[in-house]
């Protein structure tokens, strides 16, 4: 069982301040929520990401499946002529297009929904509401093992850099 | 910050021997005989760095009017684009000189016993073709001078009167452009061969000019960064470019297929007429290989996050899309002019001769102005952009 302090921050720059200073001072940071996509907390913390290799994967994946099922109905299994082009011709390619990024979006949302454990129609859970909102929220993991003093440490440099709120929670 | 481009000596002469070399190869062209293919490459090359000039404005347009600050930064590039239309309009001149080389409907005994050139006569004479090209060439001077004009004030004054301005013109101009670059397409490539028509060779003709003059912003940017110029070029800039182009190299694969296909699709022989010479027999090799630089190593490279950020990767990309946007000219002029294929010291000279003409007159206006935009509203979020 661990508990997470939350910083509640009001101002991207604040938020971006703070994130250097507690960085300087050796705090781990293991999350951020922000309502809108901060380029800069992506590098800061190093967050690595494989969800567009894997759309990558499913797009070449879609581009090969679609291919192969276009050759096996119109060339395998009822070769038809018409208009007087070859069996095994270039229109393959507007539905390979299509189902390609049909293919490649679809299964991504699938992978990003898994891995976040989401389903349509969950209940949110957010320590801070207004982070869909106007707010932003450091995340700072606080194990057992962390004694009281550093927790104040913490506590005192979010006070610090400008959180507006600090909010201790269970996980 | 606000340097000044230094142009020394050595540069200019570098640039007037590269003229010289284009000025011989044109004579020499003239003298053995092969006037219709010197007629051919300058017009080609004439159309090649209109294009780079064009799409190089409209990118800048696009910047002011969708009111990007990360760019704001980097528009006194494209801004020396613009005097290269001026030179370009005189450049363009001489072609009238070959229009009875290159173009079959300017003879009147042809066109009089040909239905469908008598049908485009009204269109498709040399008094309105001349009208058209003036004026055509008046509006982009006019207008683009004008947002270099204002932003040139702006500098001294300061206030965001010339911003909003500068956003006006851009809006007309884009509008001025869609019709007048379109048109000027099929007046100078699509009139080679007058008897064939496609309404989607404008567009694509027009995508490649906006491909290939962000891609020279680009190049330009990236080498006076590497001279000391421009300290505040950084990564997220470079991303942001290399998305620029990725995005152009969908679009226009995506305009070259919509003409190939549909013309492959319906398969009305009018239409075909102009793919037979270029997909069978000479000029198959280059038919694959303008998709292939153009569209799909392009996509496939910038596709690697890595490389939009790499400043020496960008510039190996830009060179190849300056083979990738001859290519594609070549395939437009060539099948309907010189017939067979062949690249002699005609297709290298004049377009060394061109390539010197152009990186003269970019490198000579920009070294006349400040490099940065001072009193740019957005300049701040510029050089900020990704901290």
């Amino acid at each position: 069982m661990k508990t997470n302090i939350i910083g509640v921050y009001e101002d991207e720059n604040v938020l971006l301040d703070a994130i250097d200073r507690l960085q300087a001072e050796g705090v781990t940071i293991s999350d951020v929520f922000s309502p809108i996509p901060l380029h800069r907390v992506w590098e800061k913390l190093n967050l690595t990401t494989r969800i567009p290799l894997a759309t990558f994967i499913y797009g070449t994946v879609g581009a090969i499946a679609t291919f192969i099922f276009l050759f096996w109905t119109s060339v395998v299994n009822y070769p038809l002529k018409f208009g007087g082009k070859p069996l095994n011709t270039l229109s393959f390619i507007i539905i390979m297009f299509v189902l390609t990024i049909a293919i490649g979006t679809i299964f991504t949302f699938l992978t990003y929904f898994l891995r976040e454990k989401m389903y349509p129609g969950k209940k949110v859970e957010l320590a801070v509401p207004r982070t869909t909102d106007d707010q932003f929220t450091i995340v700072i993991e606080r194990p057992l093992s962390m004694s009281l003093e550093e927790e104040k440490k913490i506590n005192a440099l979010l006070k610090e850099t400008g959180a507006v709120e600090i909010i201790e929670t269970n996980d | 910050m606000d340097n000044k481009l230094q142009v020394g000596a050595k540069f200019n002469i570098a640039m007037i021997v590269l003229i010289v070399v284009g000025l011989v190869t044109v004579i020499a062209g003239f003298m053995t005989g092969e006037a219709t293919r010197t007629w051919a490459n300058l017009l080609l090359n004439n159309y090649y760095f209109l294009a780079i000039a064009i799409g190089g404005t409209f990118w800048l347009a696009i910047q002011a009017i969708t009111q990007s600050g990360w760019s704001s930064a980097f528009v006194r590039v494209p801004q020396a684009f613009s005097i290269y239309i001026i030179v370009s309009f005189f450049l363009f001149m001489i072609l009238f000189l070959g229009l009875h080389d290159l173009y079959h409907w300017t003879h009147k005994e042809v066109v009089m016993e040909d239905p469908i050139l008598l049908h485009k006569e009204p269109y498709l004479n040399i008094p309105f073709f001349t009208i058209r090209y003036v004026l055509f060439f008046a509006l982009w001077i006019y207008l683009t001078q004008r947002i270099r004009k204002l932003s040139l004030k702006e500098d001294e004054l300061g206030g965001t009167k010339f911003f909003e301005k500068i956003e006006f013109t851009s809006k007309v101009y884009i509008f001025v452009l869609a019709i007048t670059f379109s048109l000027f397409s099929f007046d100078w490539l699509m009139s080679l061969d007058p008897h064939w028509y496609s309404t989607i060779y404008a567009i694509k003709k027009f995508i490649m000019a906006f491909y290939h003059g962000t891609s020279i912003i680009i190049a330009i940017l990236i080498i006076l960064n590497k001279m000391g110029h421009f300290p505040m070029l950084n990564k997220m800039h470079m991303a942001d470019f290399s998305r620029w182009l990725l995005v152009l190299s969908m679009i226009w694969g995506y305009m070259w297929l919509s003409q190939y296909l549909l013309i492959w699709y319906a398969n009305i022989p009018e239409e075909t007429v102009y793919y037979v010479p270029r997909t069978m027999g000479e000029y198959k090799n280059y038919f694959y290989s303008e998709l292939i630089i153009n569209w799909l190593f392009p996509f496939l490279y910038l596709m690697w996050n890595r490389v939009g950020k790499n400043k020496n990767a960008m510039l190996f990309l830009v060179l190849v899309l300056m083979v990738g946007q001859w290519v594609e000219l070549y395939m437009s002029i060539m099948p309907n002019t010189i017939e067979s294929h062949s690249i002699t010291y005609i297709e290298v000279g004049t377009f060394i001769g061109f390539t010197g003409i152009f990186t003269l007159v970019v490198f000579w206006s920009l070294s006349r102005v400040p490099l940065i935009a001072r009193n740019h509203p957005y300049l701040e979020e510029s050089i900020n952009h990704g901290h």
